[in-house]
């Protein structure tokens, strides 16, 4: 049977159906199959890596040298197992960010959406939403990998599953919202940088390059001024942030408290999310 | 306020130093269908991208049935417009294209393959974007504005890659819907098209607006008459006969082209003068003429 007229007068666009619209927009094309790959198997590898790292800590500890101190402690290698392939992955759901608004540009689909939705700021609400989920969704698939890997490693090392502490719940939990807040950055980058490239590859390049970077700057700062203190603002930078917010306060010596890079963290998605926002209102779609 | 009406006034548009559009108002009505035309750089796609909200006027307004576009409860059930060929992903099936629209209109999914069939891109409609030719992305084009069955349809160069029979199906299917009693505006190049096609037209040059009536009134409105193309093997006894009024120069294919006189005048000079006519013919003023003689030395590079 045709839609009648009737039919369509009684449609509205709500948010479910935005966020749908969002949703389907992923679904129906390539690129997510191609960043759930690698984020597998950058996951893979890091597990390997951080099960390796936490068996010569716990059997042979000389092997880490002599200031090994905080590496011992099994909540540490835990928190670390439980959320292995984070490094990588915040990188590929911020990518997936950066899609969903730069695709608008580079197909000229932000005509068709915008007529769609003329209301500019919902739009951009929906790919925010949908760009937590998507980020959500990516990070339980890891999740329940490290879960799995994990969970045997630690039986055979004779500490259970280490399931049963705080501070390891609380890194699994953290890495979650972690992914979702990396996806937010992510749209609100693409909306910046209309340019599918120039955006991708900034983000890509500070991400990999710039945590390093900024490293180094902290030390020699910290240095020059003859602090320690100093070496505590590095939360400052976005993913050295979500490091202290899944692992920090636990073995790293003289991190910040895990809430401190929740905040960061926050504070950067808030402003992200509103910057990219009002200049998706101001822009001239030709 | 009539439903469909699309009142344009005062509209301008400026980049830093360039007027795009300049101080531009006309009406749309609605039940016919009004071709937009000017030269390349008139300012046609800027005019309709504010129109629609897409572009932010520096100045004036433009409403459609009284409100403007981003204030229209149900934006794609009001007004349908296809601006550009190619705005679909490249990896995404034209199907797929619609659906997701369907999902932001929330129009029931079922309307896709319905308007898949109302511009013929069924068989297509699960093949990537990236494969269609330009036809085929005009009909998609359609097939999107069509989805909220519009009162208004708004058309930037719709007859761009399309074969001669993909340009009568959508003068067809333009005519038809302005039938309905829908606006139907069209920007174009193709003037003579515009004149099988339009009721109205408008004609921009530079931004402002240059002339705005039915088409038989724009062609008519150019001041002088047509010209009288008359053929004979004996032409310098023919235009001795002519009187002082008549301007007489030699056609391409050996014809006269005479001015200033009209056909049944040079028809009886040459029965006086005892000269033989081949062919006697008033070349009527098309649209493309007047088009071109009113935007003349307006078009270009600004």
């Amino acid at each position: 049977m045709s839609v009648s007229t009737a039919e369509l007068d009684r449609a509205r666009a709500g948010a479910l159906g935005l966020i749908r619209s969002e949703l389907l927009k992923i679904r129906t094309t390539n690129a997510w199959w191609w960043f759930a790959l690698g984020m597998l198997g950058w996951t893979l590898i890091a597990l390997a890596f951080n099960m390796w790292f936490a068996y010569f800590a716990f059997n042979d500890p000389g092997m880490l040298g002599p200031e090994a101190g905080g590496f011992t402690s099994p909540e540490y290698h835990a928190s670390n197992i439980y959320t292995s392939g984070q490094f990588l992955g915040l990188m590929f759901v911020m990518l997936i960010g950066i899609l969903m608004v730069t695709n608008e540009f580079f197909h000229q689909t932000a005509t068709a959406t915008f007529l769609t939705t003329p209301r500019r700021t919902v739009v951009i609400m929906s790919k925010l939403v949908t760009a937590v989920l998507i980020g959500m969704a990516f990070a339980v698939v890891i999740t329940a990998i490290d879960l799995a890997a994990g969970a045997v490693f630690f039986h055979t090392q004779d500490l259970g599953t280490m399931l049963g502490e705080w501070p390891v719940q609380r890194a699994i939990l953290l890495n979650l919202v972690a992914f979702g807040v990396w996806t937010i950055f992510g749209v609100a980058i693409g909306t910046l940088i209309t340019n599918q490239l120039a955006a991708t590859i900034t983000a890509a390049v500070l991400y990999l390059v710039g945590t390093q970077l900024a490293q180094v700057a902290f030390f020699v700062l910290s240095a020059w001024l003859d602090s320690e203190a100093v070496l505590h603002w590095q939360v400052i930078v976005p993913s050295t942030a979500s490091q202290v917010m899944t692992l920090g306060g636990e073995g790293i010596p003289g991190s910040p408290e895990w809430w401190v890079g929740a905040l960061v963290l926050l504070g950067y998605a808030v402003v992200a999310g509103v910057v990219g926002t009002l200049i998706t209102r101001k822009r001239d779609i030709s | 306020m009539s439903d469909g009406q699309i009142v344009i006034s005062g509209l301008s548009k400026r980049y830093r130093s360039v007027r795009a559009v300049d101080n531009l108002s006309l009406t749309v009505e609605p039940g016919r269908v009004t071709g937009f035309l000017g030269p390349n750089g008139a300012g046609k796609t800027t005019t309709l991208r504010m129109l629609l909200d897409l572009v932010t006027p520096t100045g004036g307004s433009a409403t459609i049935s009284g409100r403007r576009y981003a204030d229209l409860t149900q934006p794609l059930r009001h007004v349908g417009a296809v601006l550009e060929a190619s705005s679909a992903h490249r990896g995404r099936t034209g199907r797929n294209h619609l659906r997701v629209i369907c999902a932001a209109a929330g129009f029931p999914p079922r309307r896709v393959d319905e308007m898949l069939h109302l511009v013929g891109l069924t068989p297509a409609g699960r093949r990537k974007f990236k494969g269609y030719s330009l036809g085929m992305r005009q009909r998609l084009g359609i097939a999107q504005a069509m989805l909220g069955d519009p009162k208004v349809l708004i058309l930037d160069e719709p007859a761009n890659g399309l074969d001669p029979e993909g340009i009568r199906w959508m003068r067809d299917l333009l005519t038809r819907l302005a039938e309905e009693g829908r606006t139907v505006l069209v920007s174009s190049h193709l003037l003579s098209e515009m004149q099988m096609l339009a009721d109205d037209v408008v004609i921009i040059a530079n931004g402002r607006l240059v002339t705005h009536g039915t088409v038989s009134t724009v062609v008519d409105g150019i001041a002088h008459p047509g010209t009288v193309r008359a053929r004979t093997p004996d032409a310098e006894k023919l235009a001795a006969a002519l009187d002082a009024d008549a301007t007489v120069t030699p056609g391409s294919d050996g014809a006269l082209l005479v001015t200033g006189v009209d056909a049944p005048a040079v028809g009886a000079a040459a029965l006086r003068a005892g000269v033989e006519l081949h062919e006697l013919v008033t070349e009527r003023p098309d649209l493309e003429r007047a088009f071109l003689e009113l935007t003349s030395g307006k078009a270009g590079v600004r």
